[in-house]
């Protein structure tokens, strides 16, 4: 049967009807609008689905849209404040924390409710804590660079670093003067 | 969701026993989710009614005595238990196994109530609980009582949860002594099942051992105690050629299934391997 409840989600309220078998992940997606949120693997283990219920990391695919009445949840979509981007976005950003992108929300939150409860955690703890979120493109090293970036504070402060970048991409476009099969 | 059923929120224990009696046979319990989510999504499970225990006061905390032990709410969440501070001083063998449960986001949500009721014999907490020879606390319209984790476990998927009950505790002794080990085999990623689970706990001196608890989880249907390799190392001293008996004894206990972490044959000879290093690692702590 249907019940009317209340999903608090970034602090907004939001009016849905729906079936106790309703999972947190349908609710977001598909009742809320807000489809930041990804599916993965449904059972847990990828880490695509992760979100934050009253302050815990939680694996949105594993939790009933009705047992979070009353709680406050936090997705991807609540991260960015006036326009700007979180520095944990900035940071995936900057240092190429993602390639497809499916599996980034996911790790992000998960990255935010580590660094929530422990701003500076080390270099192994992140590692650890991250392995809860899988990822099929980047490999994990700019993954756990871009978040040990906020946790050092190097988020944005370094133009230069992105100076060196555009004149690497710039080479690559002037420096070829080599011609196959040419003896020099 | 294949599942299609009724969600009870109880506020109290009395509330929750209630209509689990009412509802006896029909209704499922829901606590960190991580199984019964899952399996309702599978269809594997269509129970009637959903009753969650998230609103019950009274199933959370985690008490040290030392002359009590250790008693664990049923809600409390893996997580929770890897981090608290006496389990990890008086505790190291529960710490080492919550540790290596599944991943830290799934360790948040998961309690230890849930992972004992769901019977899974492919889980680490159930062995390492065992080998420390600890009790569940069992609570129903009718009354509360004890049992032994080694009685808890019955088959596969089975346990000695009558359908109106709940478990609401754990209790653990004080540690008989400082020698334990906790191994396992996970052969495609490390937050995998194991293909094979060891927990050891073991008094004595020098090399030789004065008692010894063997659990294993993986291998067969159900988490089981490895009583004839406790046998041949009890009150003995700890030769290799014990310990490669030990190990045998336990491999003709367990009688696993072939799945994708290997087939029986390979799993039953991974047992025998894994308990007498475990056997070896928890004699390394010996005084």
């Amino acid at each position: 049967m249907k019940r009317e409840m209340v999903l608090n989600v970034n602090g907004e309220e939001h009016d849905v009807e729906i079936t106790p078998d309703r999972l947190l992940l349908e609710a977001l997606r598909e009742d809320v609008g807000l489809t930041g949120t990804k599916e993965g693997c449904s059972i847990g283990v990828c880490g695509a689905c992760s979100v934050i219920v009253d302050g815990r990391l939680v694996s949105a695919c594993l939790t009933l849209a009705v047992t979070c009445e009353g709680k406050k949840i936090e997705t991807i979509e609540g991260l960015a404040r006036d326009g700007e981007l979180h520095p944990l976005q900035r940071s995936f950003v900057q240092y190429g924390g993602f390639q497809c992108g499916i599996c980034t929300p996911g790790q992000i939150m998960a990255a935010k409710a580590l660094l929530d409860h422990n701003p500076t955690p080390s270099a192994d703890q992140v590692k650890e804590w991250m392995s809860a979120n899988l990822c099929r493109c980047t490999g994990y090293y700019k993954i756990l660079e871009s978040v040990m970036a906020v946790v050092e504070g190097k988020v944005d402060e370094e133009r230069r670093d992105e100076a060196v970048r555009q004149a690497r991409i710039q080479s690559l476009y002037q420096s070829d003067t080599y011609k196959s099969g040419a003896s020099d | 969701m294949k599942a299609k059923f009724e969600y009870l929120a109880p506020a109290s224990l009395d509330e929750a026993c209630g209509l689990l009696q009412e509802h006896q046979g029909d209704a499922k319990l829901l606590a960190g989710g991580t199984a019964l989510v899952m399996w309702l999504r599978m269809g594997l499970l269509s129970p009637g009614f959903v009753i969650d225990l998230e609103r019950v006061p009274g199933l959370d905390g985690i008490d040290y005595d030392p002359a009590d032990g250790l008693r664990i709410g049923a809600s409390v969440k893996h997580r929770d238990l890897e981090l608290c501070p006496a389990v990890r001083e008086h505790y190291p063998l529960l710490r080492e196994t919550f540790y290596k449960v599944a991943q830290p986001r799934i360790r948040l949500m998961a309690t230890v109530g849930g992972n004992l009721s769901h019977g899974d014999p492919m889980t680490d907490p159930g062995a390492s609980f065992m080998a420390l020879d600890a009790e569940v606390t069992l609570r129903s319209s009718r009354g509360e009582r004890t049992l032994s984790v080694e009685d808890f476990f019955v088959d596969y998927y089975e346990t000695a949860l009558e359908p109106d009950e709940i478990l609401t505790s754990v209790r653990v002794p004080p540690p008989a002594g400082p020698a334990w080990s906790h191994v396992k085999f996970t052969p495609r990623s490390e937050e995998d099942f194991a293909t094979v689970g060891v927990a050891v706990t073991m008094t004595g001196e020098g090399n030789r051992c004065d008692d010894v608890r063997i659990a294993l989880n993986s291998v067969g249907p159900s988490i089981f105690r490895a009583h004839a390799a406790e046998d041949v190392l009890r009150g003995r001293e700890l030769t290799p050629a014990r310990l490669e008996e030990a190990g045998a004894a336990a491999a003709e206990a367990s009688d696993p299934i072939e799945d994708v972490r290997g087939s029986s044959d390979y799993k039953r000879e991974l047992a025998a391997v894994f308990v007498r290093r475990a056997v070896e690692q928890a004699a390394a702590r010996l005084g």
